[in-house]
């Protein structure tokens, strides 16, 4: 006859044992889940309750050709104090962002030329700086166009990606090596595998803050130019594998780079494989798989501060609202346009999901830039701008919004 | 067979491989930096009888003083004659030709080089540095791939074709080069070989007590004109020569009468007289002292190894204790008295080589002043005028009408505004590219603000807080925060941004542009006033005002309501035949609205032009303004209600179309023209409204104009001379349109401040509508003949000669005496120094790597260029100019020839645009656009950054 209950020795042991796996399993679980040993933030309690929760954009306004752009897909945005510039495959704007009253600049109007697919804004002299898909550099001051090109400057290459405002400098990241041209002197530097760690010379973006140009360079990784020493410094993925992260976080994620963005001393990075970020000494990646952002493929990035990162990929707005915590927010949009969705993750967990009456225009997001707590977001199909009224960085411990029906 | 095989195998193989791996192994040649290394290190081989005294030769010829006659002054009335504002000696137009290596920077030249030499061995073949080695040097091929270059006659034409400055000083006829060739001729002899220890004599050991430290050592400090030029004035003496001449053969006759077999340059005998330290031991001789240098400064003042620091020098008693002679005089009989029977005259011969050492003194006359603007301070009392020629600004006594005062500032001052509160006065320089900061209750300057290219209007905001100074020639406005004078920004202007005016509520700063915008090839002009919101410092708007040009004085009425701007309209794209409406240039007022709109008005009538207006200011209580005709010498009054209402009571096409072109208007709105002194410029009216003020700026006056009875009453003499000298009759017929077809217009009116205009003009003599052409600058030109863009006239005078009255003024030419006058005054306009080279500086990487382009003689593939086609054939010589004319391939449609006159390249960057017709708009269109096949240059396979630095070294020409 079997004894269905083990004597009390073999019990013990039996308890012990299950013990072990347990706390084993445990141990296991928690080295493999990295949110279970980052600081408590919170789960939301369903629909009720409080948690730590991100702060989530959910007044948004959409603008379209029938608004007045010129063109729906939105290459570049730029705010500009009580303004914004967009540029498009066809043309320039610029909101009034109090009147929401648009002007449009086509090459009728003296745009030099139709694809405008950077912009940025002299902060002495408010002159703004476009990049022209093919059409070299222009700089649009007091109504007048000026236009630098091939044949007529010293710009290397007309296939202008990027356009960064360097002290009295104007970058060009272009489809041939990036250009640096001195506004007081007139001279114009040429930066390629010649004279920098530049293995390709397709550079699809630039920017500059706090003493360092940063160059975003298809095949080279990005390029870091530090202005007082003149010296380069090279990011390049150390895997050296294009197709694969082979060791997560030991560097740049791919060197396939879209993006840019430097602030706090910290560098954000998107690129077609993934997005990471440096802050001088690790390395952190970021993918879709992980529960991030929507997708690995990105067109562009802009950073808010060391802890905040806003990704534009090809199915939806990534944003990092919460480096710490790793809590992301996916806007998406649809399915009904103009809704959209906001999905608040950390790691696969759902945090929460808010249905956005106005959301994104599309889901394939091009371009972003930051206007103080609002955000402006360039799609495929529009142009929309996320009103951040009551913005707050971070966490904060809140409820959770609620959902259409649950309203109901 | 398979033995045969693999010796096969070898024969085939093994021979090109190894030679192969020999050449992989074999050290390449480092790369080859030519430098200078001087005419003494040549001479240290190249000289003695063996060699066939070429160093001597040298020493004896023009071109060893070359240098050294730049201290003349002549050279200084050449340089006048050439705009050159700059010592002869420090300046790079007069270096290129008179020294060695003017343009090459500081790394380039070994310690050994020495400017003083003048023109020296290596000016002609090339840079010594990889060459000069003997082993090199003995074959011939290796020293030329080495750099050795053995001119021809044609490349000494690059200095010694004629030139207008020269010939109007020194009066030679044209050089005969072949004569001039076989002067110079130093050939060697057919069996070369060393032989003059005295020049190869280096001995150097140590040695107590003075020794013979060489005259190039006394040159660092005892040259130039603060020094009264002293090692050039003894480089023109014969004294100099000394030891040259003993290759002479009257030397050797001496010596030889004399009983000596040795050559004269060997023996002691004869250096004991004929150089410094001939009769010294050779450890009394530093390295740097060479027999050549003849009878040098020690050979009278003593061994001045020991007295030659600085310290001692000015220490007299310690320069004496130090080996300082006392007594130069008593060394001269040593050597003089009897010497080869000639006679001496010791008291002659000593004033034949005095030296002192004191400044040399300026020219007699003192400048003209050629007032230019001016300005009220704010407390209405006193005057500032900016006196242009005097680089100074005078300051008048408003009430008392008088000149109390002149404040020395910069180079050719322009305009003057005030600080709010009246303590500060700030000047532009357009000359030094500066403002001056002036302490008015001090009454000097007191700072000197560095900004953009020729500065000329200045104004600060209301606040006082920030200055906006016109870059003129760099399209810029400078922003500089007037508490710490730095530059805080540099905003985009139009063309040629002239004057500025502030709108009464301190909230827009309208700035006019002279030149017009770049538009499409022949088309009419489009120019612009740049408006600013002083408060932020920012471009808000850019008002068009199409057809016109020249925009440049500009004031803001009371109201606040609307500017006027003076302007021309310049008619360039139809020939100058057509005398219509206005003919070539007609001269008028814009009014622009504070709306944006512009409206333009002649103040021209049938038969009585307005040439040159020039400034504009308003009444206080703006029911006049008063208008400079700087080509007619008078002021116009307007009536300021009766000119609104014919503006508000047009219709739009009227004012669109009509009013801009009709010679009808002006009477309706023109209420009298007052006659002022020569050449009114600027005009201020005083802030009671009783009186104003023209600056005149060729009679060096102004004139009180009393405004109730509108007519002249006074004058005030600024000073200047009294004397109207060729030059300032040149200059004020410059300015006059006397010699024009019905007044229109003066030489200025195309050329302002001896400039450009920008606009490419259709001149019949080729034919109506054929082979239009560029206006190009008058700033140095003189040496630049032949001149018109085809190179047919030979001179300024037939250029402005008869030429002018046919095709361009229309009536009677300048007489002879005038003609000459013009010429004068033209070729002194002064020229600005090239903004991107400073003299001295050396060059930036870019802008090196540039130079190496500007002089390649190969192609990126290893091709070799054409020498016809390289760049520095025909842009030679210190103005980078030929002076041929040669068919670049720039012949377009409508051109009647491909063959064009070499512009010269002197501070190309601030002349655009380019080429024969003005098509190209900045300097790389010129190969990107328009040298589609490598006439102008091989360039098409060049990368961008070759051009971009190409594009940079021609800045610094």
């Amino acid at each position: 006859m079997t004894n269905p209950v083990a004597p009390a020795k073999h019990r013990h042991k039996a308890s012990n044992r299950l013990l072990r796996s347990a706390l084993g399993g445990a141990c296991l679980l928690a080295c493999l889940a990295p949110s279970a040993w980052l600081p408590p933030a919170g789960r939301a309690q369903g629909n009720t309750g409080t948690a730590r929760l991100p702060y989530v954009y959910t007044r948004w306004k959409q603008f379209t050709v029938k608004d007045g752009l010129p063109n729906d897909h939105i290459f570049a945005v730029k705010a500009d104090g009580p303004r914004v510039w967009v540029g498009t495959e066809d043309g320039l704007a610029c909101i009034d962002k109090a009147t929401g009253e648009i002007r449009k600049w086509q090459e009728k109007d003296g745009l030099p030329w139709r694809a405008v697919t950077g912009i940025d804004v002299n902060p002495k002299t408010g002159d703004v700086w476009l990049a022209l898909f093919g059409g070299g550099l222009a700089r649009f001051s007091g109504g007048r166009f000026d236009h630098w090109h091939q044949l007529n400057s010293g710009l290397v290459n007309d296939v202008v990606y990027a356009v960064a405002i360097e002290n009295d400098n104007v970058w060009a990241a272009t489809t041939a090596g990036a250009s640096r041209f001195n506004t007081i002197t007139g001279e114009w530097t040429i930066f390629t595998e010649k004279n920098a760690p530049m293995e390709e010379i397709w550079n699809y973006g630039v920017t500059y803050n706090d003493g360092k140009v940063y160059l975003a360079i298809w095949g080279s990784g990005v390029l870091e130019f530090d202005v007082a020493t003149q010296k380069w410094k090279e990011y390049i993925d150390p895997d050296g594998e294009m197709e694969i992260d082979l060791y997560r976080d030991d560097g740049i994620v791919h060197v396939i780079t879209t993006g840019v963005s430097y602030i706090e001393k910290v560098l954000w990075v998107s690129t077609y494989f993934g997005t990471c970020r440096y802050d001088g000494r690790h390395w952190r990646g970021f993918y879709n798989k992980e529960g991030g952002p929507p997708s690995d493929f990105t067109n562009n990035l802009k950073a808010r501060s060391a802890n905040e990162a806003w990704f534009c990929t090809d199915k939806g707005l990534g944003v990092l609202a919460d480096f710490p915590s790793d809590t992301w927010i996916q806007y998406t949009a649809g399915p009904r346009p103009p809704a959209g969705k906001a999905v608040v993750k950390r790691g696969l967990e759902v945090l929460e999901t808010v249905e956005l009456e106005v959301g994104p225009p599309h889901s394939f997001i091009i371009c972003a830039d930051l206007d103080g707590n609002d955000a402006w977001i360039g799609t495929s199909k529009g142009l929309g701008w996320a009103i951040g009224e009551g913005y707050y960085p971070g966490l904060r411990e809140r409820a959770p919004h609620r959902t259409a029906a649950a309203r109901r | 067979m398979r033995v045969k095989r693999k010796r096969l195998f070898l024969r085939v193989w093994l021979v090109p491989g190894l030679l192969a791996v020999a050449a992989a192994v074999r050290p390449q040649p480092a790369e080859r930096h030519p430098y200078y290394v001087g005419a003494r290190v040549c001479g240290s081989c190249h000289d003695g009888e063996g060699m066939g005294h070429g160093y001597s030769l040298w020493l004896l010829s023009g071109h060893a003083r070359a240098y050294a006659v730049l201290s003349r002054p002549e050279a200084r009335e050449i340089a006048r004659l050439s705009g050159i504002t700059q010592e002869p000696q420090a300046s790079p137009v007069c270096l290129g030709c008179h020294a060695t290596a003017a343009e090459a920077e500081k790394w380039e030249k070994d310690p050994t080089f020495f400017t003083g030499d003048g023109v020296e061995c290596e000016k002609c073949h090339g840079p010594g540095g990889e060459y000069k080695d003997a082993e090199v040097m003995k074959d011939r091929k290796a020293a030329m791939a080495a750099g050795l270059r053995m001119p021809t006659p044609r490349d000494c034409l690059q200095c010694h074709a004629v030139k207008g400055s020269h010939v109007a000083v020194h009066h030679r006829p044209q050089l005969d080069m072949a004569k001039a060739w076989e002067m110079i001729a130093h050939p060697l002899p057919d069996a070369p070989r060393f032989s003059s220890p005295a020049v190869n004599a280096r001995e150097s050991s140590p040695s107590r007590g003075p020794r013979y430290a060489g005259v190039e050592s006394c040159a660092q400090c005892h040259d130039g004109p603060q020094k009264g030029f002293q090692f050039s004035r003894w480089r023109l003496t014969p004294h100099a020569r000394a030891y040259a001449v003993l290759a002479t053969p009257a030397a050797y006759d001496i010596s030889r009468q004399n009983g000596s077999s040795l050559p004269p340059q060997e023996d002691p005998a004869c250096l004991k007289c004929h150089t410094t330290a001939g009769g010294s031991k050779a450890e009394a001789r530093l390295p740097s002292y060479g027999p050549a240098e003849g009878v040098g400064c020690e050979a009278c003042h003593g061994a001045g190894s020991e007295y030659s620091p600085e310290a001692v020098m000015l220490d007299r008693p310690a320069a004496y204790a130090a080996g300082l002679q006392r007594n130069p005089k008593a060394t001269c009989a040593s050597c003089h008295e009897k010497a080869h029977g000639k006679p001496f005259d010791q008291e002659s011969a000593w004033a034949k080589i005095e030296h002192p050492a004191g400044p040399v003194q300026a020219a007699a006359q003192a400048p003209y002043k050629n007032p230019l603007r001016m300005a009220f301070s704010p407390d209405g009392r006193k005057l500032y005028v900016t006196c242009e020629a005097a680089g100074s600004v005078v300051v008048v006594d408003a009430a008392a009408r008088r000149k109390e005062a002149e404040i020395p500032v910069g180079g050719q001052p322009n305009d003057v505004a005030f600080s709010p509160g009246g303590d500060r006065a700030f000047v532009t320089n357009r000359l030094d590219d500066t403002v001056t900061v002036i302490d008015v209750r001090a009454g000097r300057a007191v700072a000197t603000i560095p900004v953009g290219d020729e500065p000329h209007g200045i104004r600060t905001d209301a606040a006082g807080t920030h200055l906006y100074v016109l870059n003129t020639l760099e399209d810029s406005v400078s922003v500089i925060d007037t508490a710490t004078g730095a530059e805080t920004k540099r905003l985009s202007a139009s063309r040629g941004p002239w004057a500025a005016a502030l709108s009464p509520d301190g909230r827009r700063l309208l700035v006019t542009n002279c030149l017009s915008r770049f538009v499409e090839f022949r088309a009419p002009s489009l120019s612009e006033i740049t408006v600013l919101d002083p408060q932020r410092g920012v471009v808000t708007d850019r008002w068009l005002v199409p057809g016109a040009n020249y925009l440049q004085g500009i004031a803001w009425h009371p109201s606040g309501e609307f500017a006027f701007f003076t302007l021309l309209r310049t008619k360039n794209v139809v020939p100058m035949t057509r005398v219509v409406q206005g003919w070539t240039i007609t001269n008028g007022l814009g009014i622009a609205w504070k709306d944006g709109r512009v409206n333009q008005v002649l103040l021209d009538e049938p038969n009585l032009y307005f040439p040159d207006p020039t400034d504009v200011a308003f009444t206080p209580d703006g029911t006049r303004a008063l208008v400079t005709s700087s080509g007619s010498d008078r002021v116009a009054v307007i009536d300021v209600p009766k000119l609104l209402s014919m503006l508000r009571s047009a219709a739009p096409e009227d004012l669109e179309s009509v009013f801009p072109n009709h010679l009808g208007k002006a009477p309706e709105f023109v209420i009298r023209h007052i006659p002022t002194g020569n050449n009114p410029r600027g005009v201020v009216v005083a802030p009671d409204g009783k009186v104003a003020f023209t600056a005149n700026c060729l009679d060096d006056s102004l004139t009180v104009i009393d405004l109730d009875r509108l007519e002249a009453a006074g004058r005030i003499d600024l000073g200047g001379p009294k004397e109207i000298s060729k030059v300032r009759l040149g200059e004020r017929l410059f300015h006059s349109a006397r010699i024009t077809f019905q007044r229109q217009f003066s030489c200025h009116s195309c050329h302002p401040d001896g400039h450009i205009n920008g606009l490419a003009f259709d001149i019949e003599p080729d034919g109506i509508g054929v082979s239009p052409v560029d206006n190009r600058t008058l700033r140095g030109i003189l040496d630049t003949a032949p001149f018109k863009w085809e190179g047919t006239n030979p001179s300024l005078a037939h250029e402005c000669g008869p030429r002018l009255a046919v095709f361009f003024t229309r009536i009677q030419p300048f007489t002879p005496d005038q003609l000459s006058a013009l010429v004068e005054y033209i070729s002194s306009i002064p020229r600005p120094p090239n903004r991107y080279r400073p003299v001295g500086a050396d060059l930036t990487e870019a802008q090196r790597r540039g130079r190496e382009i500007f002089y390649r003689t190969m192609t990126n593939t290893g091709e070799v260029i054409p020498e016809g086609n390289r760049c520095y054939i025909c842009h030679s010589g210190p103005m980078y100019t030929d002076r041929r004319t040669h068919n670049v391939g720039t012949q377009m449609q409508y051109d009647r020839t491909g063959e064009f006159e070499t512009p010269h390249l002197n501070n190309i960057y601030d002349s655009a645009p380019y080429l024969h017709n003005g098509i190209a708009r900045t300097l790389e269109e010129i190969w990107t656009r328009f040298n589609p096949h490598d006439r102008h240059g091989v360039t098409n396979d060049m990368t961008k950054d070759q051009l971009n630095d190409l594009i940079e070294f021609l800045k610094t020409l």
